[in-house]
């Protein structure tokens, strides 16, 4: 299978996307020239034997001749519909990769930035893209051809007609080319304003009961009624535009068609038949008119929406990427002050499995730090719990050491390796991933190949997944993650982990959704691990009581110890400890 | 749920006269006649260019019959000009209009036309189909024209000779068949399209919600491979569903031409015969083109369907009586709350039944209760999000009903469990309101809801836009509190606003919250017996009943009541950590 290549379109202008792509596929384009050579051949023939049929014909009192003539047009009819068959397939040969591309770019952007956006893009923008590129594919060629071959036709027919025909279609054509670009920006401006109103009538929508309880109908109202306003704005600019494609029409199709009446005494003085005039009328109201009206209306409309919804797919992420702050520079901002550490034993003793030191991290240039000057050892084999309250920089510690977030000063050292180390760390969030697949895929998702039944089994019995993956029908059944509760798919994630190699294992909450004993009885497992170093986010206290090290995380005042040093000087820590009771008494008042 | 058939046929007769209406008139009158024009001057243009061509072959003098047509040329331009103009104007107009109708209308309406509904669907009816039930005008105009011209056609081509209508009538039911073959063909493999397409949408859906997981292991590329594996198959059903159009479009497109041909066989036989002439022949062609325009027709009624069946949607919405409001005030008060044999049905479900109630002023009050007891609908009859269908809510002493609207939202707040968060920044969503709470008070309520710490984390603090602040429910929910706080009235309504909270930013906040302040009434639906416990008075609802209102020490004595809070209770052992639904997840 192909690598992605979705990387590569990202943020490259829209133009070089698309002459790019036409350009790689030469050979379909001449493909698709040959079948359409067919329908051309059609127009060609279908104007040439009309013309033939009065002259030789009807009009010199043979039928039978004419006859032949309509039945050779009807003939081409046939092989030109073929050919309009067969330009299908090569459209598709065209369209499919490029609709392959843009799900590949899509998918690519949905799993390294967690862009929800990316599934509206998938099943919504890429199918408008693909039916809009066949379009403006379709009736580019069909113009193209329908007037080479009616042009041929009309100079087979007699030199003259040219004269009068390709003047006027030349105007046109260019009228419709001139139109384009402000037509396509108008038309753009009508979709952006259109999806600017869904947006907000969606938020709207999904917020009646807060709108109403505050109040606020009015003030939505008013900023839903300016949204409706301006796309009102947007769609009659493009309604009045219209009048360009007409013009385009008028002066390209119909005009032709006035100049050949003018001029017919001067073309039947020159020796231009009846039947010649007939059938340059034919070529020029029957083949020539509706081409030019199909390219000028679906280009126009067509083309705008390809436009957009291609510059949406293959944007550049700034807004994404400005979630993962650069480096600062390094200029302190406050005091640090460092929680306690736990020594280090002798000098020639392996790298701590965890060194912060001085670790400052703000989400954004506006925002006050989560972690402040955070400095943090942790030796090898060793059990952190990490506990405070919610919204603390609990997970944005574990982000920082996982290597998901860039601190903006201070160092994240993984068993000496500056963070991120795959390798060496594995990160166990509260939302547990499991992905549609057979047991046995998800529990090698951080293997390079597929785990050894006997070391899977022995995984799932030390972390507790074994009634269920006995229930499930053992490693080779399928699962679905929306048929398993939150707690298996927690079970799943964290033998996953289990089965990797890294040394370090960050537990974020990801044991939330099993019962306590389930809970100690995975925390067992890898605080087991030969060598291994452990980091829990505590979601329980009784999880913390396990734990060697706790870190009582609370703004400023972060402290580390054990749980009865703790208690004896962190009120925060006494706070937690003490709202867990196995049964809350009613409290006196 | 979403059509009601007693009214659907009502609603749908006057659904276009709806979408019309929003469009002017005029305008829309000025449309249909200039289509109507349009088609007339169609019709006439065949039969003067074939008179032309043969006084032009007759070499007789024919100036002014080249100017007529020419002049008629010009005019069909014209009239197609405007007749686009119009169509898009109109268009326009009347989806403007409509949404703006519906927009007051909902918002009129409030949660009950979500509770009707469902937001999503409310979505497409205000986004989708508003715009279809918009282009009634131009598919009522449309259509005239699509019958006007292959009607007009075969008549013309009768009265150059009846041969020629002959012909192509004959020739017609063919071109039908061939064209509804076509739309059962292509069905099959869209569908198997679609399957594929779901499939990998599933697995990115997945995959976005594992993100964590899949970037700490470096494992996108290896996952993006997953996903895209059944790409392949994806272009295969692609492939197939072009070559089907490709078979039903050669079809489509032999049809037409061909039957032309056949006109044109006949034209010409009759040329030989000199029943025809040259001229004549032309017409003809150009006539049996407008005649086999009868496709168009198919797809003009359909559109106009479509258009039909989206304003009766709307309609829908509009029927929907909204609630009116007193032009009443509050007198001086501290929120004295009273229920009176309130009764309230939910999906033909008694929720509440007869329930007295009196929450005396600037006090406490927790409902507690089993799920499905009541309490939220409870909440909701409080404030009048919702009208109980018999009895009466008052507030100091004052029917809600009679109550202004900016009296009643004045003197009510509301903070909900999953406070939907409307408003551009962290800041106006926080002083979102009946009128904008200024921004000394937006960061004085953000700090009793224990929400001031984290928004100065977000990357601009009060500044960041709402949407693009990652929040966990918990943070939703102290975002949510602070909007109350920072309007609170004389009555403040809790409705579970604290469950995803930890323990310890619970019982913080419960604590500022519930301390004596007589200016204001409280009444918070509570789960965990802590919070109970803080209350002035429980009163505990039992299957749509009050079924006693005293101290929760009072209450706790009886097993029943306790075993109110027995399950919920486990999840309250919860140290520093959202419980439910609350997710964590800040990178």
């Amino acid at each position: 299978m192909q690598r992605p290549t979705g990387g590569r379109a990202a943020g490259v202008p829209l133009w070089r996307w698309v002459s790019g792509f036409l350009r790689e596929r030469w050979r379909v384009l001449l493909r698709l020239g040959v079948w359409s050579v067919l329908e051309a051949g059609q127009t060609f023939v279908v104007g040439y034997a009309l013309a033939r049929a009065l002259d030789a014909g009807f009009l010199a009192g043979n039928a039978r001749t004419g006859l032949l003539w309509l039945g050779a047009a009807g003939a081409a009819v046939c092989a030109g519909a073929y050919g309009t068959g067969r330009v299908y397939g090569v459209v598709a040969a065209l369209v499919e990769p490029a609709r392959d591309r843009l799900v590949r770019t899509v998918v690519a952007r949905g799993v390294r930035e967690a862009d929800a956006g990316a599934l509206s893009g998938l099943t919504q923008q890429v199918e408008i893209a693909r039916d809009t590129l066949a379009g403006v594919v379709m009736v580019t060629r069909s113009f193209l051809f329908t007037a080479a071959g009616a042009l041929i036709g009309l100079f087979s027919l007699d030199p003259l007609l040219l004269v009068v025909v390709l003047p006027p279609l030349l105007a046109g054509v260019a009228l419709f080319a001139v139109t384009l670009r402000p037509l396509a920006r108008r038309q753009e401006a009508f979709l952006a304003a259109d999806e600017a109103l869904a947006q907000e009538l969606g938020g709207v929508l999904e917020a009646l009961r807060d709108i109403t309880a505050s109040g606020a109908e009015e003030r939505v109202a008013g900023s839903v009624g300016r949204r409706t306003d301006a796309e009102l704005r947007t769609a009659r600019a493009l309604a009045r535009w219209s009048a360009a494609r007409v013009a385009a029409l008028a002066v390209g199709g119909e005009l032709p068609a006035v100049l050949l009446l003018v001029a017919a005494p001067w073309l039947l003085g020159h020796g231009v038949t009846p039947g010649a005039l007939v059938g340059a009328l034919a070529y020029v109201t029957q083949s020539l008119l509706p081409a030019l009206h199909n390219l000028v209306h679906g280009l126009g409309t067509s083309g705008s929406r390809l436009t957009v919804v291609l510059r949406r797919l293959t944007r550049s992420d700034s807004r994404h990427r400005e979630q993962r702050p650069p480096r600062g520079d390094g200029e302190p901002r406050r005091r640090p002050h460092t929680a306690r550490t736990r020594p280090t034993t002798a000098p020639p003793s392996p790298p701590p499995a965890l060194s912060l030191t001085s670790v400052t991290f703000t989400y954004g240039p506006g925002g006050e730090p989560v972690l402040d000057g955070l400095g943090l050892t942790l030796p090898q084999g060793e059990h952190l719990a990490v506990v405070g309250p919610s919204g603390i920089g609990k997970s944005t510690l574990t982000g920082l050491v996982a290597g998901l977030l860039t601190p903006q000063r201070g160092t994240v050292l993984v068993h000496g390796r500056p963070a991120p180390a795959p390798g060496a760390t594995v990160l166990i969030p509260q939302e547990a991933y499991v992905h549609t697949g057979t047991l046995a895929e998800n529990l090698a998702l951080f293997r390079d190949a597929p785990v050894p039944e006997p070391e899977l089994l022995a995984a799932a019995d030390a972390v507790g997944l074994t009634p269920l993956l006995t229930a499930l029908g053992g490693p080779g059944a399928t699962v679905s993650p929306a048929e398993l509760s939150a707690g298996e798919r927690q079970l799943i994630a964290l033998t996953r982990a289990y089965l990797c190699a890294a040394p370090l294992a960050l537990l974020d909450e990801a044991t939330c959704h099993l019962d306590p004993e389930a809970e100690a009885r995975a925390e067992r497992a890898f605080a087991a691990r030969p060598g291994g170093t452990l980091i829990v986010v505590a979601h329980r206290i009784s999880s913390a009581r396990r734990a060697g090290l706790i870190l009582v995380m609370d703004g400023a005042r972060t402290t580390c110890g054990t749980h009865a040093e703790l208690l004896r000087s962190s009120a925060l820590y006494r706070d937690l400890a003490g709202a867990w009771t196995p049964r809350p008494a009613p409290l006196p008042r | 749920m979403n059509s009601r058939p007693d009214s659907a046929g009502s609603v749908s007769g006057r659904a276009l006269s709806l979408a019309s209406a929003h469009g002017s008139a005029a305008r829309c009158a000025a449309l249909c006649a200039v289509s109507t024009a349009a088609t007339a001057a169609g019709l006439l243009l065949p039969a003067l260019l074939g008179h032309t061509l043969d006084l032009l072959l007759n070499r007789a003098p024919a100036a002014r019959w080249v100017a007529g047509c020419a002049g008629l040329v010009l005019l069909l331009a014209l009239l197609d000009g405007c007749a686009g103009v119009l169509t898009g104007l109109c268009d326009a107009q009347a989806t403007a209009g409509l949404r703006r109708r519906l927009t007051g209308h909902v918002l009129a309406l409030g949660p009950r036309a979500g509770a009707r509904f469902g937001a999503g669907d409310l979505v497409a009816r205000l986004v989708g189909n508003a715009a279809q039930a918009g282009t009634a005008p131009g598919a009522l105009a449309a259509l005239l024209a699509a019958l006007a011209g292959p009607v007009g056609g075969v008549v013309a081509l009768g009265l150059l000779d009846p041969w020629l209508a002959a012909v192509f009538l004959a020739g017609a039911p063919v071109l039908a068949l061939l064209l509804r073959a076509f739309a059962r063909d292509t069905s099959a493999c869209v569908a198997e399209y679609q399957r594929v397409q779901g499939r990998i949408a599933g697995a990115l859906a997945e995959a976005v919600g594992g993100f964590r997981t899949i970037r700490a292991a470096g494992a996108e590329d290896r996952e993006t491979d997953r996903i895209l594996g059944p790409l392949p198959e994806l272009s295969r059903a692609g492939h197939r569903m072009w070559r089907v159009q490709g078979r039903a479009a050669a079809q489509a497109v032999t049809v037409a031409p061909l039957l032309n041909l056949g006109v044109l066989a006949v034209a010409g036989l009759l040329l030989a015969r000199h029943r025809l002439s040259v001229g004549d022949v032309l017409a003809a062609s150009r006539y049996a083109v407008l005649a086999t325009g009868i496709g168009a027709l198919v797809g003009q009624l359909a559109a106009l369907g479509r258009a039909r069946a989206a304003a009766g949607r709307l309609a829908e919405v509009l029927a929907e009586p909204a609630p009116g409001h007193g032009t009443g005030g509050l007198p001086p008060g501290n929120g004295l709350l009273q229920l009176r044999a309130v009764t309230a049905r939910r999906g033909g479900r008694t929720v509440l039944d007869g329930v007295d109630l009196t929450v005396p002023g600037g006090t406490t009050l927790a409902v507690v209760g089993r799920s499905g007891a009541g309490k939220s609908l409870l909440a909701q009859l409080a404030g009048r999000l919702a009208d109980p269908d018999a009895g009466e809510v008052l507030l100091d002493g004052v029917p809600l009903r009679g109550l202004a609207h900016a009296e009643l939202r004045r003197a009510v707040a509301y903070a909900f469990e999953r406070p939907a968060l409307p408003g551009t920044t962290i800041e106006d969503t926080i002083a979102f309101g009946l009128t904008a709470a200024t921004p000394d008070a937006v960061r004085a309520a953000a700090r009793r809801a224990h929400a001031d710490d984290f928004v100065r984390r977000l990357p601009d603090g009060y500044a960041t836009r709402t949407a693009e602040a990652p929040r966990s429910g918990g943070e939703s929910q102290r975002l949510g509190l602070a909007r109350a706080f920072a309007h609170g009235g004389r009555l403040l309504i809790l409705d579970d606003a604290l469950s995803s909270l930890d323990t310890v930013t619970e019982h913080r906040i419960t604590e500022t919250l519930l301390t004596a302040d007589t200016d204001r009434t409280r009444l918070l639906i509570a789960h965990r017996a802590a919070t109970a416990a803080r209350a002035d008075r429980v009163a505990w609802l039992d299957s749509g009943r009050v079924r006693a209102v005293a101290t929760h020490q009072e209450l706790w004595r009886e097993a029943e009541y306790r075993a109110v809070f027995g399950d919920a209770e486990g999840a309250t052992s919860d140290l520093g950590a959202a419980t439910g639904s609350g997710t964590e997840a800040r990178d």
